[in-house]
């Protein structure tokens, strides 16, 4: 940390041309920071969102860096606790002197720190955790890569709507921000289709036993379960089902999208849907993405990549983009702006990102099925 | 009818669980006055060897069975002897942080050792589908069910019956009188520790087949908790019936009432029982009053 | 340094400080906070808010476990109580900011006379389970009324403006923080001094002959309680100002245990202990994130430590020693030192 602060005071003594440049950036490097959960569970999503992070990174810096100079990432461990996510972000921003973040964890943590990010004003992606309340309203300096929770939910519901007419619906959702954007979704769909909803239920977060719920489903007839859990609950929930010998169609969404999830259900997960902006990675694109990843990144980490590497690449491709087009003048201001109003950016694994203007992608989403053989999704025709 | 059989049927199972830890809890209460707030860490600790063993065995349940009963009696063992015996004379809030320092660092433990995420057990006949007439359940759970009647019966027999039995509750009511009539303390501590890893593990590697492994599991301890204070701290037959209660009543509340309640419902129980019966159904009644 | 306690009077036992030494500790101290704000960059300035913030709740506890003898494990009740007992005024009411830091003490004594009432015939380890209960049982209760607390989306806080005085930069902030510091200690030596602290060490010390001396175990029971709860609450609310954003999960259960922790590593029932156990607990993980870093950037870079796992199982084991090792915890550890020093070279 110490040695971060020296060089940048040095570089910016020493570099008086760059001194139109904003902080983290010496004539040789560029420096970028991001707040993440690295351990515990969500550290599933946490690291693999790091490597698409790096991944971009060493793609760029083997082609020459931004203006001639690395570019380097400092990662910092929330474990998901807002707290520490806030802390972090002050050092970061503060201590260590980045000149843009890549990530600012998950989806309650980036809301709670907007007030810091307002105050600062540094170029900040958030490709984990897309909530209305970091885009609506805009921020100047805060983009978000993805798509609306209500949005996914509203195109699956429709999809299962037409290809399961008169079902009745089960909705479990979670009693935070995540699962009111789901039941916001079902609404816009129940006004576009005819979606009956037997039975409606939400669960307070860290809930394992889900035994009385799926009984109620069962006991309603549901034909169309909308699972609203993102990694344990969504297990339990079909394991139960399982257990009661029901099968209605399951929708689930992109928090939980990774192949654990599907291994530790077990063939009871052959079939679910899910809905996604990101390629599955048994796609074409998805397996090009793995052989770029195979490039600069050893085999450990090639095993841990799931969507959340994708969606850091991407963001991270927007950012080094915006940062290239302000190369000569690397300061906020150009960034922010060329963020905003740069062109589309074309990764493979998602629809080409850009911002036009805003300060969300509003990517299209893709909905899949998952096949328990292999576990991975497929997209549904 | 068949609804309220299911729930009945569910809250069962997860009240065994329950019942099991609940009695972990009661045998080391009744045996050193102590609470192991890490008893819920220990359990988790050993569905993770059972894992591991079933991984390293290709799910052999026997093996798996044996193996993890053999780890968590040395275990908790090791656990008595190097960090609760030397502490046996320093006053209770001391004794009790540390099993909640120890809860911490196996908790943080378990993550470095194995990893974050949720996994399946991989032992087929636990996961497997049983058909009892109408109400399916797991093969894990039928064997909590009866791994805690096992339980019961034994520490009925044994508390009634066996010299050592009789020692542990000489131990309880009085170490001081019982070490002068030659009971040797540190052998009952040692059993107690030892019977409450058993049981507590056998309940944590149990839930994990039937539900999930994940490094949450820990959070068993905290829920079994309101079936020891509801049965009696020193009553480990009446932390068993606490368990059961507790599951059902948790189910009955998720399915008739409102989910959310569901989690809370424990707690609430707790508070009422100490208010009216703080030594619980089946506890000893002590002056704990002033 | 002291060699003995030699008070001949009562005013000179009640008196906060008889030496010469010690008061100019103080003045330093007080110098101290005064000049930080000037001194410090931000982080360090940031995280000796916190520390000031965690030493408020930490004396709050300390006058219910430390001085009275109750173990309570609801320390995250009350503080989350606190938070959401000044955010809803002031946020969603539009009320004025002292009008809130007052209701978000007296929220939590009004909740901690509920818990305490049916605590007060139990003891020891009965206490701390029904704390603990009723630890779970706010928090699910902010849950369960969105309409006045916003469930589990939170509140934001704003900067307050307290007798015209904006607090709105991270020295400003600092700045009432020490503040309330400052006053919550002068407020806990007060009590210590008076009356009621001499019941409440009696409680601690041998309840039963408290109760002979005439002092009425549940009264005063239920004092150390309001008391307690009224601090800590008052701590939530700093804490929800310092983070500018109020939900229960800012407030996980851990708190409760990092404040016991905090209690037993500074040492059970000194001010001094309590926030000398704040300045611990919240510079340890700093302390071992730099040693980490300094074994070299592969630390940092490689996903494979499991840096945060590792700094639990530390913390685990810094509580745990100092349980085995040293009960009295760092207040424990000065006084053995003035001991060798004004006995050496004898050994007793």
């Amino acid at each position: 940390m110490k040695s971060w602060k020296g060089a940048a005071l040095l570089a910016a003594a020493l570099a008086m041309p760059a001194m139109a440049a904003d902080q983290g950036v010496t004539d040789t490097e560029i420096l970028l920071g991001e707040v993440e959960p690295l351990t515990g569970p969500p550290g599933l999503l946490g690291i693999a969102h790091n490597l698409g992070v790096r991944l971009a990174i060493a793609e760029v810096n083997a082609e020459g860096g931004v203006g001639g100079r690395t570019l380097k990432l400092v990662a910092e461990d929330d474990g998901y606790v807002t707290s520490r996510t806030i802390q972090s972000l002050r050092k970061l921003i503060g201590v260590d002197k980045v000149f843009a973040l890549t990530a600012v964890s998950g989806s309650g943590q980036a809301v709670a720190s907007i007030p810091v990010l307002k105050q600062s004003g540094i170029p900040t992606m958030i490709p984990i955790g897309p909530l209305p309340p970091l885009y609506e309203p805009p921020m100047e300096n805060v983009f978000v890569v993805g798509q609306s929770y209500t949005e996914g939910m509203r195109q699956l519901a429709l999809f299962l709507a037409d290809k399961h007419p008169g079902a009745k619906w089960g909705v479990i959702t979670q009693d935070d921000d995540y699962g009111a954007a789901l039941r916001e979704g079902i609404e816009q769909a129940k006004g576009e289709a005819e979606i009956e909803v037997a039975f409606e239920t939400r669960y307070a977060r860290g809930q394992k036993d889900f035994s009385s719920e799926m009984l109620r489903v069962k006991d309603a007839g549901v034909e169309v379960l909308v699972a609203g859990g993102i990694i344990s609950e969504n297990i339990a929930m079909v394991k139960e089902a399982e257990k009661l010998g029901i099968t209605p169609a399951i929708a689930t969404f992109w928090p939980g999208r990774v192949p654990e999830v599907l291994k530790a259900i077990g063939p009871a997960s052959d079939g679910i849907y899910a809905v996604d902006y990101v390629a599955p990675l048994q796609s074409d694109a998805g397996q090009a993405f793995l052989e770029l990843a195979r490039k600069h990144l050893s085999e450990d980490e090639v095993a841990r990549v799931n969507r959340y590497t994708m969606t850091g690449y991407t963001s991270t491709r927007l950012l080094i983009a915006a940062m290239q087009s302000c190369a000569e003048d690397l300061t906020w201001a150009c960034t922010n702006k060329a963020l905003a109003e740069g062109p589309a950016i074309e990764t493979g694994v998602m629809a080409p990102a850009a911002f036009a203007g805003g300060r969300f992608t509003n990517s299209p989403v893709t909905i899949m099925q998952a096949d328990y053989e292999t576990l991975s999704y497929a997209p549904v025709d | 009818m068949n609804y309220l059989i299911e729930l009945l049927v569910s809250g069962l199972a997860v009240g065994a669980v329950y019942g099991l830890i609940a009695m972990s809890f009661a045998i080391i209460f009744k045996a050193t006055g102590l609470l192991n707030f890490a008893q819920g860490e220990m359990g988790m600790i050993t569905a993770y060897v059972a894992f591991s063993i079933a991984s390293a065995t290709d799910g052999n349940p026997w093996l798996t069975a044996a193996g993890a009963i053999v780890f968590s009696v040395l275990f908790a063992l090791a656990v008595e002897r190097i960090v609760i015996r030397p502490m046996v004379d320093e006053p209770i809030l001391a004794r009790i942080m540390t099993t909640i320092g120890l809860a911490v660092i196996f908790r943080s433990g378990t993550m470095l050792v194995w990893d974050a995420l949720p996994h399946d057990m991989g032992l087929a006949a636990g996961s497997a589908l049983v058909d009892l007439g109408g109400v399916r359940v797991r093969g894990a759970q039928i064997g909590v069910v009866v791994t805690l009647a096992v339980a019961v019966a034994a520490m009925l027999a044994f508390f009634r019956y066996s010299r050592f039995g009789i020692a542990m509750r000489a131990v309880a009511s009085d170490d001081a009188t019982a070490r002068l009539m030659g009971v040797k303390t540190a052998r009952v501590q040692q059993a107690a520790w030892g019977a409450a890893a058993v049981m507590s593990g056998i309940a944590g590697a149990l839930f994990a087949i039937a539900w999930e492994l994940s490094p949450s599991l820990y959070a068993l301890g905290l829920k079994s908790f309101p079936a020891t204070i509801l049965g009696g701290l020193d009553s480990v037959v009446g932390s068993a019936f606490g368990g059961v209660v507790i599951g059902i009543v948790e189910n009955l509340v998720g399915g008739y009432l409102s989910p959310g309640l569901k989690e809370v419902a424990g707690f609430v129980i707790i508070i009422a029982i100490l208010m009216v019966r703080p030594y619980g159904l089946f506890g000893e009644k002590r002056i704990e009053r002033l | 340094m002291r060699s003995g306690f030699y008070k001949q009077t009562l005013a000179e036992h009640l008196a906060l400080t008889d030496s010469w030494t010690q008061r100019a500790w103080i003045v330093l101290a007080l110098a101290g906070l005064a000049t930080a704000p000037f001194v410090l960059d931000t982080y360090l300035l940031t995280l000796v808010t916190l520390m000031m913030i965690t030493a408020v709740g930490g004396i709050g506890l300390n006058i219910l476990t430390g001085w009275t003898g109750l173990i309570s494990l609801g320390q995250t009740g009350f503080m989350v109580l606190g938070a959401y007992g000044y955010a809803i005024p002031v946020e969603s009411w539009g009320w004025d900011p002292l009008a809130g830091f007052l209701l978000a003490g007296l929220v939590p004594a009004a909740a901690s006379v509920l818990v305490g009432i049916p605590s007060l015939r139990l003891t020891g380890l009965y206490l701390a389970i029904t704390t603990l209960a009723s630890a779970f049982i706010v928090v699910h209760l902010v849950l369960e009324f969105p309409g006045l607390t916003n469930g589990a989306s939170g509140i934001f806080v704003n900067r307050p403006t307290v007798l015209g005085w904006t607090v709105f930069t991270d020295q400003d902030l600092f700045a009432l923080v020490a503040i309330f510091l400052v006053l919550t200690i002068l407020g806990a030596l007060n009590l210590r001094r008076s009356r009621i602290g001499r019941a409440w060490f009696a409680i601690r010390d041998k309840d039963d002959a408290a109760r002979v001396m005439g002092v009425d175990l549940r009264t005063y029971k239920l004092y150390a309680f309001v008391a307690s709860s009224f601090v800590v609450g008052i701590s939530g609310a700093l804490y929800g100002i310092f983070l500018s954003f109020v939900t229960v999960d800012g407030f996980p259960f851990l708190l409760s245990i990092e404040a016991l922790a905090m209690l037993i590593v500074g040492g059970m029932g000194s001010i001094a202990g309590a926030v000398l156990g704040a300045v611990f607990l919240v510079g340890l993980p700093e302390v071992v994130s730099m040693v980490f870093s300094a074994f070299g950037d592969s630390a940092r870079a490689l996903l494979s430590t499991g840096a945060h796992e590792v700094k639990g199982v530390l913390y685990g084991l810094v509580i745990i020693g100092f349980l085995r090792l040293q009960p009295e915890g760092l207040m424990g550890l000065w006084r053995d030192a003035q001991r060798v020093w004004t006995l050496w070279p004898l050994r007793y």
